[in-house]
This record gives structure tokens, sequence and C-alpha cells, in this order.
């Protein structure tokens, strides 16, 4: 009786650390992304289509693959263990929002490999500043997302940062958007620049709304 | 000693109201926060309940008994029914009260009647415990909540740990309260049936012999382990709006509390230590649930910044405390009264 109790223990203290890495897994796997796709946009940026670029892409989808392996793993543990009854709500609302994120970066890379946009030399620079801070943005979210379940403090540093990151990515985008409409391209590759500004730049709009939540979270989560 | 069996239903129903309704004092923010599930909370409670009777329940007992020590059977009955009615018309006017105001209450309506002189003094020490059971139940939650908060501030334990202490110090605690609830509210059940006690000590092997009291009060705790399970579900329903206000922590801290304010309150070992280290005791008395329980809310409310306080309510649940006394007292004169000269019972033996 006694030994069935310890292992009956046992198995639900590894069902927690499972959990727990499933969480610490899919963090891993947005930063990964960040990474990943900042890499990919220089690649197409210098080679275009190319083969290194069909394989950066095809790693991006593998990523967005596996966080929505553990995505379904976290939200059905959760249930299944009956665990945080008070935050399972709003846990499954973050791992979500943090899903989106990701599918938001492999749909912008997915859209470089079928459109092949033609961008102009003169605003690559920009669009790399761009993505930059796109990157770094979904990253800090990704650090600010973890410390929701481990440390508050930690938390309110990395949510201020990706405050700042979105702000300067809003104007980054805006002072890119306004030179190629000012520019002489073709009404056609006008709009299509611009829409694939718009679309790297709502990575850090969604990133931003992510923490909004996450902060309104975290009220609840003080004691 | 079926007459005694008839006479004893008042308390045994005063029991089953204790675990009706003060088990939601013990584990009903547990099962409200869905931290544990009711059957296992009950369970826990309801075995911690009867031991907590059996083994130091009669330390309360003995300050009831100095305020009056009823010897009559009908006049035991009468008192307790008075004080299940006070209780049952101030639950049904929608302020929580406990069965110990009651029970107090009562026991001076049958003094009066019965031209018995109520001990000044033990009235005046119990009385000063029920400000007392609210205010360090406050201070033992403001307390604990500074620590846990400072713990959990600086721990970076993951959320899923966190959860998991929470909800093995909710089973403890439960444990505990249960245990407490038993030391100290079962004297509100039986204490009146204790000079009038007709039951015979069980030798239970060749260990240990249950005495005719502690049988007594294993059929309170069992009376309100019944409760518990019948009817205590549906209580704690019906607050778990308010409770839902609370995280699961807090609510641990709210149980945490309770439970050692009726600890401290019911152990005669603590009483002696702080006795004999020149400090003042804390009588073994029969403090309420419901008090410590809302001392703990409010103390925490106030630790919080205080804006959250519905001090309306706090107040309405505070004339609660006066007016169940009273009411139980007027009852208990009254029924004596009819006890006496409609049904020709004696209320009491010279």
């Amino acid at each position: 009786m006694n030994s069935l109790m310890f292992n009956v223990k046992i198995s639900l203290f590894a069902r927690t650390r499972e959990l727990e890495h499933s969480i610490d897994g899919l963090h891993d796997k947005i930063i990964e992304m960040t990474m990943v796709f900042k890499e990919a946009v220089d690649i197409y940026l210098k080679e275009l289509r190319s083969e290194k670029y069909r394989q950066i892409s095809k790693k991006i989808k593998q990523i967005e693959h596996d966080s929505d392996i553990l995505r379904r793993e976290i939200e059905s543990k959760l249930y299944e263990q009956n665990l945080i009854p008070d935050m399972r709500g709003n846990i499954l609302q973050l791992v979500e929002n943090l899903d989106r994120v990701v599918n938001l970066f492999d749909e912008v890379a997915h859209k470089f490999y079928i459109e092949r946009p033609d961008i102009p030399k003169i605003y690559h620079d920009q669009l790399k500043t761009l993505v930059g801070e796109v990157s770094d943005c979904a990253e800090n979210m990704a650090i600010a997302s973890r410390a929701f379940f481990r440390d508050l403090v930690t938390l309110r540093d990395y949510s201020q940062k990706v405050y700042l990151l979105e702000h300067q990515s809003d104007k980054t985008s805006a002072k890119l958007r306004n030179e190629i409409f000012d520019s002489n391209l073709e009404l056609a590759q006008k709009i299509q620049l611009n829409t694939f500004v718009e679309e790297v730049a709502d990575i850090a709009d969604l990133a931003e709304d992510c923490i909004d939540a996450l902060l309104i979270f975290a009220i609840k989560r003080e004691i | 000693m079926l007459t005694y069996l008839f006479f004893l239903s008042s308390g045994l129903f005063l029991g089953w109201s204790l675990g009706a309704n003060d088990a939601s004092n013990i584990f009903g923010t547990a099962v409200g926060t869905r931290m544990l599930k009711f059957s296992f909370a009950a369970t826990i409670a309801g075995i911690f309940i009867v031991l907590g009777s059996v083994i130091s329940g009669q330390n309360t007992a003995d300050t009831l008994n100095e305020l009056g020590s009823i010897n009559a059977l009908p006049a035991a009955f009468a008192v307790s029914l008075s004080s299940a009615i006070a209780v049952f018309l101030m639950l049904k006017s929608g302020i929580n009260v406990s069965i110990s105001q009651a029970i107090v209450g009562g026991i001076v309506g049958w003094n009066v009647y019965t031209h018995n002189p109520t001990n000044a003094e033990t009235l005046a020490r119990i009385c000063a415990s029920w400000i007392f059971c609210p205010v360090i139940s406050g201070l033992i939650a403001v307390a604990l909540y500074l620590i846990v908060k400072k713990i959990t501030s600086h721990s970076k334990i993951h959320i899923l740990w966190q959860d998991w202490i929470v909800r093995v110090g909710m089973i403890l605690t439960t444990a505990l309260g249960g245990y407490a609830l038993g030391a100290n509210n079962m004297a509100n059940v039986v204490g009146v049936f204790i000079d009038s006690c007709k039951f015979e000590p069980i030798n239970i092997g060749h260990f240990y012999t249950l005495s005719n009291i502690q049988i007594l009060f294993l059929l309170g705790g069992i009376a309100a382990c019944i409760g518990v399970f019948t009817y205590s579900e549906k209580v704690i329903k019906n607050v778990g709006e308010n409770l839902l206000a609370f995280s699961p922590v807090v609510a641990w801290i709210v149980i945490l509390s309770q439970s050692l304010v009726l600890m401290m309150f019911s152990s005669n070992l603590l009483e002696n230590l702080l006795t004999a280290i020149n400090l003042p005791a804390l009588p073994a008395v029969p403090v309420s649930s419901t008090q410590a329980v809302i001392g703990a809310i409010v103390g925490i409310g106030l630790a919080k910044g205080g804006k959250g306080i519905k001090w309306g309510l706090v107040l309405k649940l505070m004339s609660g405390w006066v007016i169940s006394p009273l009411t139980a007292f007027v009852l208990s004169y009254i029924s004596l009264s009819f006890m006496e000269n409609v049904f020709r019972q004696q209320v009491m033996i010279p």
C-alpha cells in the first residue's frame, strides 16, 4: 500500500516535471525561431530564394511544427493533471498567444519563399534593422513569458523591453513604408513591399499584445 | 438510556449543524478554489474532527461548565435546541454566526431561569476571547501573508511547484483545522450533556479506554461528520462567489490562521506555558471559527491596503455576534419555562 502511494506520488511529480519541461521547451522554440528568422531574412536579401533559403525555410517550418506539438501537450497535461485551477485558463490563453507569434514568423518566412519580392538594395539595411527589432521584441516576450512562471520582477523588466522595441519597430516600419511610397517604383511593387514591411512589423505588435495579457495575468498571480 | 438518547438528539442536531456550517471554514476555500476535491477534503476533515473531539474536546468544556453546569437532562435539551434555533435564525437572516456564541447565551439563560449565579469572571473571559479570536487570527494572517509574499517573490519557484506546495499545505491545514474544530467547538455541542452523561466507559483492546465523556464527544464528532458529508457542500457552494476572489495561496493562509487560532484557544498546554512565563494566558474557550476566518480575511485585506474590505458587511457580521447570544438567551429562558411548566420536566437538580 505504502509502495503504491509512493509510486503514485513519484508519477505525479514526474508528470509535473514533464509539463514544466514542455513549457520551457515552448519558450526555447520561440527564442530559436527569432534567431533563425533573422538569419533567413539575411539569406534572402543576399541570395533570394536559393537552396540555402529553402533549407532555412524548412527549419522554420519544423520549429513551428514542434511548438504546435508542445502547445497541445501543455494544454492537455494542464487539464489531465488538474493543475493550477485558478490560472489554467490564463495559461492556455498565454500558450495560444505565444503560438500565434510563432505562426506569424512562419507565415512571413513562407511568404518570402512564395512571393519572392524584389527588394531594392537601398532598403536592405532598414529592413534588416526592422527584422532585428521585431526578433528582439519577440525574444524578450519569450523571456518575459518564461519569467511569468517563476519570477514576476523579471517579467516586468522584460515587458518594458518589449514595449520599447515595439515602439522602435513601429517607427522603423513607418519610415521604411514612407520611403517606399516616395520612391519611383511601380505601384504594384510598392504595395507588395508595403505588405511585407507591415507583416514583419505585425510580429512586434502581436508580441506586445501577448505582454499586455501577460501583465494582467501577473496581477492575478500576485498573492 | 433511551430517554437520554432522545434528549441528546438536540445536541447531535447541533453537532450536525456544526459540521454543515463550520466545515466551510476549514476547507471551504480549498474546495472553492478547486485545489482539493470535496470528497477528499471532507474525509480528512471528518476523521480529524472526530479525533479532535475525542482527544482534546474536553478542554474547552471545563470553561463552559464553569459558566453554568447544567445538571438536568431536559434543561440540556432545551438549551441545546434554543442555541440551534438561534443559529438557524441568524443564518436565515444572512448573518454567518457560530454555535459558540449561541451556546453561551443559552447557558446564561439557564443560569438566570434557575437563579443560578453566573460566574462573571468566566463570562468576561469568554466574551474577551470573542474579541481576541478575530484580532489574533487577523494578526497571524497578516504575518503569514507577508512571510509567504516575501518567500514567493524571492524563491523563484515554478508556478507548477507552487501549486503542489499549496495543495499539500491545504491538505495538512484541513487535517489541523478539523482537529482544531473538534477540539475547540465540540464542547458547544455536547458540553451541556456532560453532567447528565449516562454512558459507560468502553475498553478498546487492552491499551485504551474511552471514558464516558469521550463517548459523548465521539457521538458529537460523528454527528458533525454527517453534517460535513450531507450539507457542507451546499454551504460551500453558496459562499463560493465570495471565495473566488481569493487566490489559492490567500485561501490557504485564511484557513491556516483560523486553524491555528482554534488550536490556541483549545490547548491547556499553551495556556499553562503562557502562564508559566508570566504572559497573559489564552484560555481554553470555545471560540467561533467564523470569527477567526473573518478576522483573517479582514487582516489580509488591511495588509493589501484595505480598499477591498466591505466594512458594512463586516459590521453586519459583528452585529450577529451580539444578537445571536442574546437570541439564544431569550429562547433558552422561554423554552426552559415551557419545559418546566408545560411538559413538567425538571430543569435543575438542586
